[in-house]
């Protein structure tokens, strides 16, 4: 009966190098309940035979102590003749070699994957003969490892309780999920057990029930296991393990993959997950295998041939990498396959030195450093087989002071690295050796641009693409160094690197790491922070999100995305978290807390404020500012009000606005106070505003006055969300908002709402005609929108007059001074203040006129008390209320 | 029904039972060769170790990057000095492989006869003394 109901599963098969792959154990009550056994029966022979040949041995020990004279110990008829201790002896010796047999043997849980242990001439040779073996049948079952049985038995176990009929793909992955490897799976995701539960019961409970007892594996979980097997022989894995058989069954049901998205993680990440896993438990395999050969690599200055020599001047101003990586101070890289292939062909080649150029932080030295551990395990080309690689610390040897002083002594140690001649030489920042750093006249760069022309030994420099251009390139030494371009990684990558350099950090600050944390950490910093390349950048991210994790939950502590998205808060001030509730009502909210400030201006309002809830639900282009607009309309009609509120309701603060008044900018030559001029380090007045904060408004005030030239500076601002500065550092504006005012065609608006035109039709028309003019058609299509504010009417005065008050209140509240004003006296004031032409601004100086300067006389006379209350009049006279006696 | 009995009859008869008839034949065949391929790895790796190739590169390439006659010559020497003692520490570690190896052949056997031996004499000593 039971092999009848194993039929479906084993016809199952996949063609393979190693034939077809079925599943050949089976799988019911008693065959889990006999492996059970088996395993136990097993142990405790092995523990059997141990103690007995622990106790002949034991015997025959104490009965030589107890011997009258010991020497006999040493004599031939001790051995051979004829005691019962010594027989006892070899008794044991014969058990122990029976208990090696069975340790060798049965000791493993599950049989070894052809191939895990052969190198890749075998495993060819065994791909050429795959057709030979097509016909026989490879039972994947004996390569399962003994935690897989437990999981497979555990599957089996709950689909019999549900009274299933079949062991299905989601009572195998429930069962993984709960075992160790499934936990620790668990907490990379970030995901509590229990909230897994509910998902996965529901789909546990699916599937046909049966009154049997006995259920059967479903042919789904045949094949997901035989998948499993091919994973791990393709992994090049001793034994299938719980990863795969999780990964398997992930891959293979698509109704776990939608239960994984429900709960927040889409199929990608559960992937990446997994990868991140394996990836570790293949580290610690490369570590084995790194020490195994590092004992091989000598410890000191000298090589294995003997001809190198001292080299006392060089130890003192250098660090020897290959000894650091041979003393395992040096992680493995991860990833740069390509730049490594292309350093090591180009100094093959024969071009010999070389020189890396990347931008900051891109990872040149990691790149060394992966060179160094390749030195150590000898698995480079000849040229550098048996060779040290030393890394000069170049400002420690310029900063002789006197000129004369360092070149001497750089060339002393050139000339011990040539004497040597078992020396890489890795020169950091090469450009320093140029005097680009500030060392005067000193240009050691053309002097060993000669000694590299003889060709004694190799150099490998790093420069930033900058450094390359100014001050190598074009110079005798450019000519002698093949470049080798080490590019900025992309967010994938950097995810790698961060997941390899996890645990060194993890083990260092006492926390655990969710896969959340590492990806946020490479998305959000290739996004947010430009200061230095990834995946330093990120690297550092995770770091802070560590510390910061550990400070505020102390030891074991899970950092999560949420951690990371702190970090890159505070230091960007980029808002980048998770929306909590109180932001999301006050983004809602946005349009009203905005018109507390600004009157009317409906379209400029709402405009605004959509443009800020696109940009932090993460529905805008990342590659642009998050909103570019130009606001037009007559002078003091709330266009500069409407950014200061912006400001100060989103931005948190009036100051996170850079206003950059555009009157100033009318010479050609006033770009460069904008962005800086060439090679001045300060940089401009825009660019490093925006550099040191990203996450601003931007107030191009009055854009119809500045020169074109700086005009088409914005072009590439509002289209790419960048600009370079005059030494070349690339500042990123995708943070902020851009809004341009201008006055330009106030006269036809005034004249047109006058007329009563729609709104619409001023617009077109002011682009067609009025602005044409004064802005090129590229710049006027590059805004999201160009808002035309109304002209402020008579209702719209008294409201900012209103408002104008209330500040006064606010002002005088901290002096403990009252404050009120009648209807009257303020119509009076807004009558007077209202200029269709200039807006709301005379308003401010009636106000002045009337109320501060009223206000000013009697503070100074002391006419006001505290807790006395000033009126403004229905006649707009101010009258003080003395306040009531205390007590009545 | 069938598998039942056989997975049992495995458990005990092959399992326990057959180890125990399995266990010589394992010991001169899949056991030696593994035996002697760690031993071959191990001394691969001991040649890696000693640089064999290196020095015999190198053989005239002088010390210390000395390049004078005197130095030469005194380099060379040292260098034949220094093959010859590497090789004879190879040997010696390669006979040590073997000998090890001898004992994995001879172990059980001469370990099996001790015992029984040392049983039979001691059972003869024991009568004849209680004769």
């Amino acid at each position: 009966m039971s092999e009848k109901r194993q039929e479906p599963a084993a016809k199952i098969g996949l063609a393979s190098v190693d034939g077809m792959l079925i599943w050949g154990a089976p799988v019911d009550e008693f065959h889990l309940a006999f492996r059970r056994i088996r395993r136990t029966v097993t142990t405790i022979f092995h523990l059997l035979l141990m103690v007995a040949s622990g106790t002949t041995l034991a015997i025959f020990v104490w009965r030589v102590v107890h011997l009258d004279a010991l020497d006999g110990v040493l004599t031939s008829a001790f051995w051979f003749g004829g005691y019962p201790e010594v027989a006892l002896f070899w008794l044991g010796i014969f058990i122990d070699c029976f208990l090696i047999f069975r340790l060798m043997e049965y000791g493993q849980d599950a049989k070894r994957i052809p191939g895990w242990d052969k190198g890749a001439v075998w495993n060819k040779e065994h791909e050429k003969t795959a057709r030979d073996r097509a016909e026989h049948r490879f039972d994947v079952s004996e390569y399962f490892s003994a935690e897989v049985w437990e999981v497979i038995d555990a599957a089996y176990r709950l689909a019999r309780n549900l009274s299933k009929a079949e062991v299905g793909i989601p009572h195998l992955f429930a069962a993984s999920l709960a075992s160790m490897t499934g936990a620790r799976f668990l907490a990379r995701v970030g995901l509590a057990f229990e909230k897994t539960k509910e998902p996965i019961a529901q789909l546990i409970r699916l599937g046909e029930a049966s009154d049997r007892k006995a259920p059967t594996l479903s042919p789904d979980v045949v094949r997901a296991l035989i998948i499993a097997y091919e994973q791990a022989r393709k992994d090049r894995r001793m034994n299938v393990r719980t990863i795969e058989v999780f990964l398997a069954c992930f891959t293979q049901d698509d109704r776990l993959r939608e239960a994984f998205d429900g709960m927040g993680y889409p199929p990608e990440h559960v992937i990446h997950v997994a990868e991140w896993i394996r990836l570790r438990e293949k580290m610690r395999e490369d570590h084995q295998r790194f020490a195994h050969l590092a004992m091989l690599k000598p410890k000191t200055a000298m090589n294995r041939s003997m001809t190198a020599r001292a080299t006392p001047l060089l130890d003192r101003f250098s660090e020897d990498l290959t000894v650091a990586a041979r003393n395992g101070y040096i992680p493995s890289i991860v990833g740069r396959a390509t730049e490594m292939e292309e350093l090591l062909r180009s100094i093959e080649s024969g071009s010999r030195s070389v020189v890396l150029v990347g931008p900051r932080g891109v990872g040149k030295r990691a790149l060394i450093e992966g060179l160094a551990r390749r030195m150590v395990e000898e698995d480079v080309p000849s040229e550098l087989f048996d060779r040290r690689l030393v890394s000069i610390n170049i400002p420690q040897v310029v900063a002789a002071g006197d000129a004369s002083l360092a070149s001497e002594r750089f060339f002393a140690i050139l000339e011990e690295v040539e004497m040597s001649g078992n020396i890489i030489l890795v020169l950091e920042g090469i450009e320093a050796l140029s005097g680009a750093r500030g060392s005067g006249p000193l240009d050691l760069s053309e002097s060993l641009a000669n000694e590299l022309n003889r060709g004694r030994f190799i150099v490998i420099g790093t420069a930033t693409p900058d450094a390359y251009t100014a001050y190598i390139e074009r110079r005798l030494l450019g000519s002698k160094l093949a470049r080798v371009d080490v590019p900025e990684l992309s967010v994938d990558e950097s995810i790698r690197v961060i997941m390899a350099r996890s645990g060194a950090i993890e083990y260092k600050q006492n926390v655990f790491f969710t896969f959340s944390a590492i990806e946020r950490a490479a998305k959000l910093a290739s996004r947010y922070l430009h200061d230095r390349a990834m995946p330093s950048t990120a690297l550092d991210v995770i770091r802070e999100a560590a510390v910061l994790a550990h400070r505020t939950r102390g030891d074991q502590a899970l950092v999560t995305g949420e951690d990371v998205a702190s970090v890159v808060h505070d230091k960007t001030n980029i808002p980048v978290e998770a929306v909590s509730q109180d932001e999301s009502e006050k983004l809602l909210g946005l349009e009203e807390r905005l018109h507390t400030r600004v009157i009317g201006q409906v379209d400029a309002v709402t405009a605004v404020a959509q443009a800020m809830r696109r940009a932090r639900a993460e529905l805008r282009e990342g590659k642009r500012p998050i909103a570019n607009f130009l606001f037009l309309g007559p002078t003091g009609v709330g266009k500069t009000e409407t950014a200061k509120a912006l400001a100060a309701e989103y931005f948190g603060d009036e100051a996170n606005m850079i206003r950059v008044d555009m009157s100033e900018y009318q010479e050609a030559d006033s770009v460069y106070r904008m962005i800086g001029a060439a090679g001045d380090e300060r940089g401009g007045l825009l660019t490093e505003a925006v550099r040191k904060r990203p996450f601003s408004i931007v107030l191009l005030d009055e854009i119809e006055k500045a020169h074109s030239d700086i005009l088409n500076l914005f072009l590439q601002v509002m289209d790419d969300g960048r600009l370079t500065d005059g030494v070349g550092r690339t500042v990123d504006f995708t943070n902020v908002v851009l809004i341009a005012t201008s006055n330009a065609g106030t006269s036809y608006i005034q004249e047109q709402i006058q007329l009563g035109t729609p709104i619409e039709q001023i617009k077109t028309a002011l682009i067609e005609r009025e602005l044409k003019t004064l802005f090129r058609p590229e710049f006027l299509n590059r805004f999201d929108a160009m808002i035309v504010y109304h002209p402020l009417t008579l209702d719209d005065v008294e409201q900012i007059c209103w408002l104008m008050l209330r500040h006064i209140e606010h002002q005088l509240a901290e002096r403990g001074i009252g404050f009120r004003a009648e209807d009257g006296g303020v119509e009076i004031l807004a009558k007077a203040g209202f200029d269709p032409l200039f807006g709301a601004r005379p308003l401010r100086r009636v106000i002045q006129d009337r109320v501060d300067t009223q206000l000013a006389d009697l503070l100074l006379r002391n006419s006001i008390k505290r807790r006395d209350t000033v009126v403004l009049k229905a006649d707009a006279t101010l009258a003080v209320e003395p306040a009531k006696a205390i007590g009545t | 029904m069938k598998s039942r009995v056989g997975a049992v009859a495995q458990l005990l008869f092959v399992d326990l039972a057959g180890s125990i008839v399995w266990f010589p034949v394992w010991w001169y065949t899949r056991g030696l060769q593994r035996v002697m391929n760690a031993a071959y790895t191990a001394i691969g790796y001991r040649i890696r170790a000693y640089a064999f190739g290196v020095w015999i590169r190198n053989f005239f390439v002088p010390m210390y990057g000395l390049h004078d006659w005197t130095s030469r010559l005194i380099s060379v020497f040292m260098r034949l000095v220094v093959l010859i003692g590497r090789c004879i520490g190879l040997v010696f570690e390669i006979l040590l492989y073997a000998v090890g190896i001898a004992v994995w052949v001879l172990l059980p056997p001469t370990a099996l006869i001790l015992a029984i031996q040392g049983g039979v004499l001691s059972a003869i000593h024991d009568r004849t003394s209680a004769l």
